[in-house]
């Protein structure tokens, strides 16, 4: 039950996709322009990384060392198109709002990530456990950078109206460029955040960009590469 | 020997699954995408056209056939009674096939005005055919002939975009091509 709980809860704010790994950028750029947008695309995520993960771990015994990034993106693939036609056949209207992005989940680096770090070497119940975590924080990233844009580039939040007349939107934030400053302000709040826990336990403050290779193992452990 | 072998048994057993389980998703959704589609992408453009409806033309729409040919009609009524019909036709765009939803009024013919439905012209030039300064030429208009004013007609083509313009005044004459063969069976098939 602790192991289980350790490998959602990580998910959540130890390896935050979007902003600790920095990874599945795409998205996170590209669809956050309103809160609402942010959470479907997320939703989307959490499906298709935790059921990836699920099939993933229970084929593992089968797959084939030489074949298995191929076996991996035949699942992603298959869920991200069964996501695409339930997102057409029941919310028609943020399918029209996500556009390509919904079929570029096959490619967002976290399903391919997740599969050959995680629910490949890890039994079933942690993998799914380990995908519904990251698929949570993925959501709540995105959401999280949605209500910002979104408040800030037209002043509502999830379509409701917050800010009065008064408020000019500045449509910058709504726009490609935003997104990236965006980005790098929520980026620099969670470091800065980070360092003043550390100094209050007691700890040196990080300097430049940390990276836990235990977690992660895309570079096969040989960093640099 | 039997490594490779492994691979591909293993490798086919997942491909094949992965292709048995879209189908029966698509084969389960399939009528309902239409559903949708046709909602939020047919029924904007039809909501343009005929603003005094009171029934839902999505969902009264009939299939008709002509020729080899189906073709959906969509019905506007008012009170029982049948007062148009809209089809939806594409002409050849710059950046793809245009959708034209083409309205006609069941009283004299005429055209009752086109919404659209695709497009995939380029922002700012050819995209300005949804726009009411072009799209409004065609309220009220007599069904022949339909032209450019370039080709002796008096549709004012949008300055930059003639193949957009082309393309969607095509539309609208493959249209009213198909509604002068159904015209007659049309009133029947809505009762009234």
């Amino acid at each position: 039950m602790n192991r289980l709980w350790k490998e959602f809860s990580k998910g959540l704010w130890k390896d935050l996709p979007p902003f600790k790994l920095v990874l599945g950028l795409c998205p996170v750029l590209a669809v956050t322009k309103t809160a609402y947008n942010g959470l479907g695309m997320g939703l989307a995520v959490i499906f298709v990384l935790a059921l990836s993960n699920m099939l993933v771990s229970m084929l593992r015994r089968f797959i084939p060392a030489k074949v298995r990034i191929a076996c991996f993106i035949v699942v992603a693939a298959s869920l991200v198109v069964c996501v695409e036609l339930l997102m057409q056949a029941y919310a028609y209207p943020l399918y029209l709002q996500l556009g390509i992005f919904v079929p570029l989940i096959v490619v967002n680096c976290i399903i391919l990530g997740r599969a050959e770090a995680f629910a490949s070497k890890n039994p079933v119940h942690l993998a799914v456990a380990d995908g519904l975590g990251m698929g949570v924080g993925f959501t709540l990233s995105l959401t999280f950078l949605g209500s910002i844009r979104e408040l800030f580039g037209s002043g509502t939040w999830f379509g409701m109206e917050v800010a009065g007349a008064w408020y000019k939107p500045v449509t910058f934030m709504i726009e490609a460029p935003g997104a990236f400053v965006c980005l790098g302000l929520v980026l620099a709040g969670m470091n800065a955040l980070t360092n003043w826990q550390r100094k209050s336990k007691g700890l040196e403050a990080i300097e430049g960009p940390v990276h836990d290779c235990k977690t992660c193992g895309m570079c096969a452990g040989k960093p640099g590469m | 020997m039997q490594e490779i072998l492994r691979m591909i048994l293993v490798l086919s057993l997942i491909c094949s699954l992965s292709g048995l389980t879209l189908a029966t998703v698509r084969q389960a959704t399939g009528p309902r995408i239409e559903e949708q589609v046709m909602t939020y992408v047919q029924g904007p453009a039809l909501k343009q056209i005929f603003a005094d409806s009171d029934n839902n033309p999505v969902a009264d729409r009939r299939a008709f056939t002509l020729g080899d040919s189906t073709v959906t009609v969509f019905p506007a009524l008012k009170d029982g009674q049948l007062k148009g019909v809209a089809l939806e036709t594409s002409g050849r765009g710059y950046g793809g096939d245009i959708g034209v939803m083409v309205g006609f009024s069941m009283a004299d013919g005429s055209l009752r005005g086109i919404g659209i439905t695709t497009l995939k012209e380029t922002p700012g030039l050819g995209s300005r055919v949804v726009e009411p300064e072009f799209r409004d030429q065609f309220k009220g208009h007599a069904t022949e002939p339909i032209a450019l004013q370039s080709q002796g007609g008096d549709i004012a083509a949008i300055a930059g975009a003639t193949i957009s313009s082309t393309g969607t005044v095509a539309a609208v004459n493959d249209a009213v091509r198909i509604f002068n063969q159904l015209k007659d069976k049309l009133p029947i098939a809505w009762g009234s």
